[in-house]
């Protein structure tokens, strides 16, 4: 009998373990054949490859649809300061290009997780060398924005309950600050606040006391202001709000990368990644770029048979169920006689 | 080994995740509960979101519930009838319990109204399964009979209407008090994410006076319906059931409550309510500290799904 038990979980564990991610290639690889021009997983480009060469050949029309875009800058931010006006007009100004290495990032059964690397050049670049210190690199990358509600306990008659709340709207789900230098060493709080780098600068709306909120009044400004820093404590402490002051370096005059770790417990959906670049607490020039998590083979079936059609997902997880439960009282039934 | 959840969005341990099923199956298959007074607590500790963790145990508890009942069928010890009448009830109290479940988590009191009913219910019924065990234990060292029915025993409950024979459990009694239970059983099912075993197996006991080997095989039929309906209105409703961990749950659980049965089979009866008790006492103390006790975090963060 004890034999037959163990043929039985070493079956269904190879069910569960082995088929599948098995499962999950041979559904890739049918929809990458269904449809050729959306290929699930663009192949990341060499980081040798310089990116001006990439920018002279038009991009193919469909392959690339979230291609990133060189944002204007506004004019004031982009005056040089006093002593560079000379040579400023003599040089060409300074621009930033950037890509991440994988565009779309395929969710999987075997998902734990990801990294990204951010790499780009400085155009026109003055710098010497990588180790002079004349430009700083900003890059920020921000998870599709969710409404959040924040809950705060109090004791409440010998018991700790939620007694006081606040919500806020468009916050974003992961949100990852890597730079060349700390943040307050390469621009003023005042520029940061204006470009919405930092996690007391991310943006986020309180949402009023609304039906949604129940019997909690509307909350004055000095504690919205509580309740949102411990909203990204929170979330730093689970691993989705994240910085590093050092986390972007340059290779040379004008290459530089940043190795950024997505978390296996990330909102699944869109990333923007913007690329600033500094100069003199200035900034010269962004770059943004689109990042795409998402769910491929199995979880995607499984996903969207769940958002879709919910009543019959959850018909055929008690189908499951009950199949499971019959096969083990079977199999057991049958090793007893 | 890691597998990802599609629903909870997360990359799981697949061992600690069978392992987490297989003990609670092997529980279950003891006790004859659902195990879903353990599990969700597991999960929620395990890093689950507690709205999936809720929303995903009872599937569990469908399975676990399926092999238990069964083998418990096979040994003639379920009560059809019985049950019939306790999961009708239990069905119509899932539907409102549901419904209950997103008002309470608007108003964001969700947890402590779930954690306040856990430790009334497991301290009321663990505390009197506990006595009553020892009693019986007491009396069967000291020679008499364990055997909990008295015959001839009359109560309230038979003045009341619509009287039923319930031929396997020895009942000749209303169908109001066991529908009525079953109900109740499957209001607060709904609402704390298990099948209601722990109140259901005391209350048939103590409140209908059903033969303690009736008991067991009966809960079981009629959780695996309530637990059946709390999935498949959660998974509508809510969207959070997750195929992928109720799979790897169920999987543990199944094996677990084969080798919990035959375990509880060599156990007497009161011995296993004294078990049961001990468990149900245990949990409560749990989630009844961590109410009184000051958390180490006052603030707490939740997606809102609009």
């Amino acid at each position: 009998m004890r034999r037959d038990w163990g043929f039985v979980v070493a079956m269904l564990v190879a069910v569960a373990t082995c088929v599948l991610p098995a499962l999950d290639g041979l559904l890739t690889a049918a929809e990458a054949q269904a449809s050729p021009q959306t290929p699930p997983q663009v192949s990341p480009p060499t980081p040798q490859q310089p990116p001006a060469a990439r920018k002279r050949n038009p991009p193919p029309p469909s392959s690339e649809p979230r291609r990133g875009r060189q944002v204007p800058v506004p004019p004031a931010a982009q005056a040089p300061a006093k002593g560079d006006e000379v040579r400023a007009l003599e040089l060409p100004p300074e621009t930033v290009q950037a890509d991440v290495s994988t565009r779309n990032v395929a969710v999987t059964s075997s998902f734990t997780g990801t990294e990204i690397v951010v790499f780009g050049a400085v155009d026109n670049s003055r710098q010497p060398g990588a180790d002079a210190v004349l430009y700083d690199i900003v890059v920020v990358i921000e998870g599709t924005p969710n409404r959040i509600a924040v809950r705060k306990k109090s004791q409440l008659g010998g018991i700790w309950m939620n007694t006081r709340n606040a919500s806020f709207d468009g916050v974003p789900s992961y949100y990852a600050i890597w730079s060349t230098r700390p943040l307050d060493e390469i621009a003023s709080e005042a520029t940061m606040i204006g470009y919405e780098i930092g996690f007391d600068h991310v943006r986020m709306t309180p949402v009023g006391g609304t039906e949604a909120q129940g019997s909690s009044s509307r909350l004055p400004a000095a504690d919205a202001g509580e309740f949102r820093t411990a909203m990204v404590r929170l979330k730093n402490k689970q691993g989705l709000y994240v910085k590093n002051d050092f986390g972007v370096s340059f290779i040379g005059r004008s290459l530089f990368r940043a190795n950024i770790a997505l978390p296996a417990n990330v909102t699944v959906g869109p990333f923007e990644t913007r690329v600033y670049l500094f100069r003199n607490e200035k900034l010269l020039s962004q770059y943004d770029v689109r990042l795409t998590l998402e769910r491929e083979g199995v979880e995607r079936y499984v996903h969207n048979f769940a958002i879709n059609w919910p009543l019959l997902y959850g018909l055929a997880t008690v189908l499951l169920a009950v199949g499971m439960g019959l096969a083990a009282a079977v199999a057991n039934g049958r090793s007893v006689r | 080994m890691n597998l990802y959840l599609p629903i909870a969005e997360m990359s799981v341990s697949v061992l600690l995740m069978l392992g987490m099923g297989a003990s609670v199956g092997f529980l279950s298959g003891m006790f004859g509960i659902g195990g879903g007074f353990l599990l969700t607590p597991l999960l929620i500790f395990s890093g689950i979101p507690p709205a999936v963790a809720v929303g995903t145990a009872p599937a569990q508890v469908v399975a676990s519930s399926v092999a238990g009942a069964l083998a418990q069928w096979r040994r003639g010890n379920v009560d059809l009838k019985l049950g019939g009448v306790l999961l009708s009830g239990g069905v119509l109290g899932a539907i409102v319990g549901v419904h209950l479940v997103s008002l309470l988590r608007r108003w964001g009191q969700f947890e402590v109204s779930v954690s306040l009913m856990f430790v009334t219910l497991l301290g009321v019924v663990g505390t009197l399964m506990l006595v009553e065990s020892v009693r019986t234990l007491r009396k069967t060292q000291a020679g008499g009979s364990g055997s909990l029915r008295r015959s001839g025993q009359h109560n309230w409950s038979h003045g009341l209407p619509f009287k039923m024979r319930f031929n396997r459990s020895k009942l000749y009694i209303s169908v109001l008090p066991p529908f009525m239970l079953g109900a109740f059983v499957g209001l607060l099912a709904a609402i704390m994410g298990v099948g209601g075993g722990f109140l259901i197996v005391p209350a048939m006991i103590y409140l209908l006076h059903v033969p303690t080997n009736v008991v067991v095989g009966t809960s079981q039929f009629q959780i695996i319906f309530v637990t059946a309906t709390t999935t498949v209105l959660n998974a509508a409703s809510n969207q959070s059931v997750d195929v992928v961990l109720a799979a790897l749950l169920m999987l543990g659980g199944v094996i677990g409550a084969e080798i919990g049965a035959q375990a509880g089979g060599k156990l007497r009866a009161e011995q296993l309510r004294f078990l049961l008790a001990l468990m149900v006492l245990a949990v409560c103390a749990r989630v009844g500290w961590d109410l009184v006790n000051k958390p180490d975090d006052l603030f707490s963060i939740e997606t809102v799904v609009s």
